[in-house]
């Protein structure tokens, strides 16, 4: 192991190509680990920022906001059976002119209505057509105060805080009112327009009785799900995580490769050397451990060198842009991953360590 | 010629591991090239089967059907533009329906007042709706005389499958071409509240010798508030397809460097592990040239070879349909695919390559060719 550490002190030029495609698969791995982490955040965070546990939609919504309509009446039952808080949630994806950017540069927004606020939001839903924008839309040009166009019909709603970490489907959001929630989507989708007390879905907080019992208690006019399988039920996002993984798990698997034809290649080099070190008595298990520092040890370089250009990038790209996060979590499981990988790559090298004669020291091979 | 033939025939096992390597990684470029085509399509393919020219949606809309509204003074505004010989409306929404009494699915409802302006443009099977409560539905997910039931609080309309398109879904979903009062319909179902159901984007027509694109681009001209694009533009810009290119785009990046990186180094052990036989060859008369041709015809034949048996591995599966996306055998992609993977083939043979050219043949005189 000391021959193996030794080697890589004082003939580090010899690692350099295997480190450096290393870094970039390891940069690449890091990169589309955050890249997801991104995306993901992107499109759940107000679901995430709820502060219930179960989200309730009407049963042939397929669990989906736009398509869900819970009616005062449904709404009776689920809060009878359910006990605790139920608060309305309506949604409607718009278009939003900002002041000062041009008559087709639209920022594409979501506008929540509530009334049980979720974690960062007021308790009490702005009043008027105020609402709270999500901090991503600074980076848009919004400020406190700003009035805000949105959709065809141009329904003013005027900013009066920030929240953080809200966005979904990948957009800034805007929170108010469920009263203004109605006003701008009657004016702007009146084919899918609600009527008085109707919401899209109901937010759950400290209920008693568990989704089976909710739906139940609505004759299955409901379907009630917890915020985590809403989460999932979100259009896209599996599909999403899904490409994403797949694309992971390929370049891990390109990192085995790498990792397994470079120390094919180093120990075919070093065949001879072997040779005579087990002539002198080196045992097939010391050179394989060697082999195996190595390859560990150029990983952990290069995984070093992608978690530094990882976490410049992430403070480099402005808020708002590229969606990238670097989290330790993702950073420490890529790593775990290629060091996982080094290590499956260098057993392709033990077959020919063990194969390798002391007698070819002396020539005896021939 | 002769030496690398021989060669392959004595290590078959050797060569046969490098051939089944890039077989599986053509296979796989193949595979996902022909789930990125049946995954756009099943986004927009509807858009494309649709007849209307021009596609004209509200910029507010952001170009996707669902989230457009074109409200009825810009709607009157486009139909007056210069060079517009004709204009419909033309709307889709997504719902919950049940075909032939089954469990709950999605349908997307793509609605037109005129079959010429946003109707469905060639079927496969069937005619055209003739009355409210007929479709023409994606060939893939219906079959004719599909009752189909919109599941909603109020009256649910039935529809019936009367024709089919090929290609015709839109976001990844069942699709119906409909009449519009049937989109009304199933819009009130859905939610008695609803007002009055406004287009998503107007199909146009333009007048003899003005082009589609000429035409969008005097729509853009004339209204602010519209955004106006050919029917290929608008499958091509729909929010979500450029995403879904540079995903796999990815995918094809790194599979296209695993190739040339096995190919590259396999050949470089290769070369190593013979370098006396090569140093040998070469201090008894044999021309680097020979011996680089040699290696060259080797990468050749395994990259081909591999190529091949990828192709034809692929060949079957590509009639299939993975869920609801048709996949297809696409013979452009397979030549553009052969061909690169061939010339990185050879690209990465270059360094054992010159790693023979380097060989000095005096050293078969004093062992130094096995190092």
């Amino acid at each position: 192991m000391r021959l193996a550490l030794r080697e890589l002190v004082r003939r580090p030029g010899r690692f350099v190509a295997a480190t450096a495609i290393l870094t970039l698969i390891a940069s690449l791995l890091m990169l589309l680990g955050g890249l997801l982490d991104g995306l993901t955040a992107g499109s759940t965070g107000a679901y995430r920022a709820q502060r219930g546990s179960l989200i309730v939609y009407s049963a042939t919504a397929q669990d989906s906001l736009v398509r869900s309509r819970i009616t005062p009446a449904v709404r009776r039952a689920v809060e009878r059976a359910a006990g605790g808080i139920a608060g309305g949630l309506g949604s409607v994806q718009l278009g939003a002119r900002i002041p000062g950017r041009g008559p087709r540069d639209v920022v594409p927004v979501v506008l929540f209505g509530y009334e049980l606020a979720p974690r960062g939001l007021p308790g009490r839903a702005p009043a008027g057509r105020g609402v709270i924008a999500d901090t991503s839309l600074r980076s848009r040009g919004v400020r406190l105060g700003t009035v805000i166009r949105l959709g065809p019909a141009r329904t003013a709603v005027t900013v009066t805080g920030f929240a953080s970490d809200t966005r979904f489907s990948g957009q800034g959001t805007l929170w108010g009112s469920l009263a203004t929630w109605r006003a701008v989507l009657a004016a702007n989708r009146p084919a899918e327009r609600a009527g008085p007390g109707v919401v899209q879905a109901l937010v759950l907080a400290g209920a008693a009785a568990g989704p089976a019992a909710i739906d139940a208690a609505t004759s299955g006019n409901t379907h009630t799900l917890t915020v985590p399988q809403a989460i999932a039920a979100l259009p896209g996002l599996s599909q999403q995580q899904t490409v994403f993984d797949q694309i992971i798990w390929i370049t891990v698997a390109i990192g085995v490769i790498v990792i397994a034809l470079f120390f094919a290649l180093i120990t075919v080099e070093r065949t001879p050397l072997y040779g005579v070190l087990k002539a002198l008595g080196a045992s097939s298990r010391t050179l394989f451990e060697g082999v195996l520092v190595q390859a560990v040890a150029v990983t952990a370089v290069a995984s070093a060198l992608a978690i530094a250009a990882s976490l410049a990038l992430a403070a480099a790209i402005p808020p708002g842009s590229i969606p990238f996060v670097a989290t330790a979590q993702r950073l420490a499981t890529s790593t775990a991953y290629l060091l996982v990988a080094a290590v499956a790559g260098c057993v392709f090298s033990l077959r020919r360590i063990l194969r390798i004669d002391p007698a070819s020291a002396i020539g005896g091979e021939q | 010629m002769f030496l690398a033939v021989r060669e392959i025939r004595r290590t078959k096992a050797r060569f046969a591991f490098l051939v089944t390597a890039v077989a599986l990684l053509t296979f796989l470029i193949l595979v996902q090239q022909a789930l990125q085509n049946g995954l756009i399509t099943a986004f927009v393919g509807a858009i494309r089967a649709q007849s209307a020219p021009v596609l004209v949606y509200s910029v507010d809309g952001q170009r996707t059907l669902q989230g457009s509204v074109v409200e009825p003074a810009l709607a009157q505004a486009i139909a007056r533009v210069p060079g517009v010989a004709a204009a419909a409306p033309i709307a889709q929404r997504t719902f919950t329906a049940s075909v032939d009494g089954a469990g709950p699915s999605n349908a997307a409802l793509f609605a037109y007042r005129d079959a010429a302006l946003g109707g469905p443009g060639s079927l496969t099977a069937g005619r055209l709706p003739r009355q409210a409560g007929e479709a023409v539905g994606s060939a893939q997910d219906f079959a004719l005389g599909d009752h189909v039931r919109i599941l909603g609080q109020g009256r649910s309309p039935a529809i019936t499958v009367v024709g089919l398109a090929a290609d015709a879904q839109i976001q990844v979903t069942p699709t119906l071409f409909v009449r519009w009062s049937d989109l009304v319909a199933a819009s009130r179902a859905v939610n008695p509240d609803a007002g009055a159901m406004l287009p998503g984007a107007i199909g146009v027509r333009p007048v003899a010798g003005v082009s589609g694109a000429v035409l969008a681009q005097r729509i853009d001209a004339a209204l602010p508030q519209a955004d106006a694009l050919t029917r290929d533009q608008a499958a091509e810009r729909t929010p979500g397809v450029a995403q879904v290119r540079q995903s796999f785009q990815l995918i094809f990046l790194l599979f296209a460097l695993v190739v040339p990186l096995v190919t590259g180094l396999f050949f470089l052990i290769v070369t190593f592990q013979k370098s006396r036989s090569l140093t040998l060859l070469h201090a008894i008369g044999a021309e680097p040239r020979r011996l680089v041709s040699s290696l060259l015809l080797q990468v050749l034949a395994i990259v081909g070879g591999g190529i091949a048996l990828g192709t034809l591995l692929y060949a079957p599966l590509s009639q299939t349909t993975v869920g609801s996306l048709v996949l297809r055998f696409d013979p452009r992609s397979v030549l553009v695919w052969a061909a690169l993977l061939l010339a990185l083939g050879l690209l990465s043979a270059l360094t054992a390559a010159r790693r023979v050219l380097r060989i000095d043949p005096v050293e078969a005189t004093t062992g130094g060719g096995g190092r």
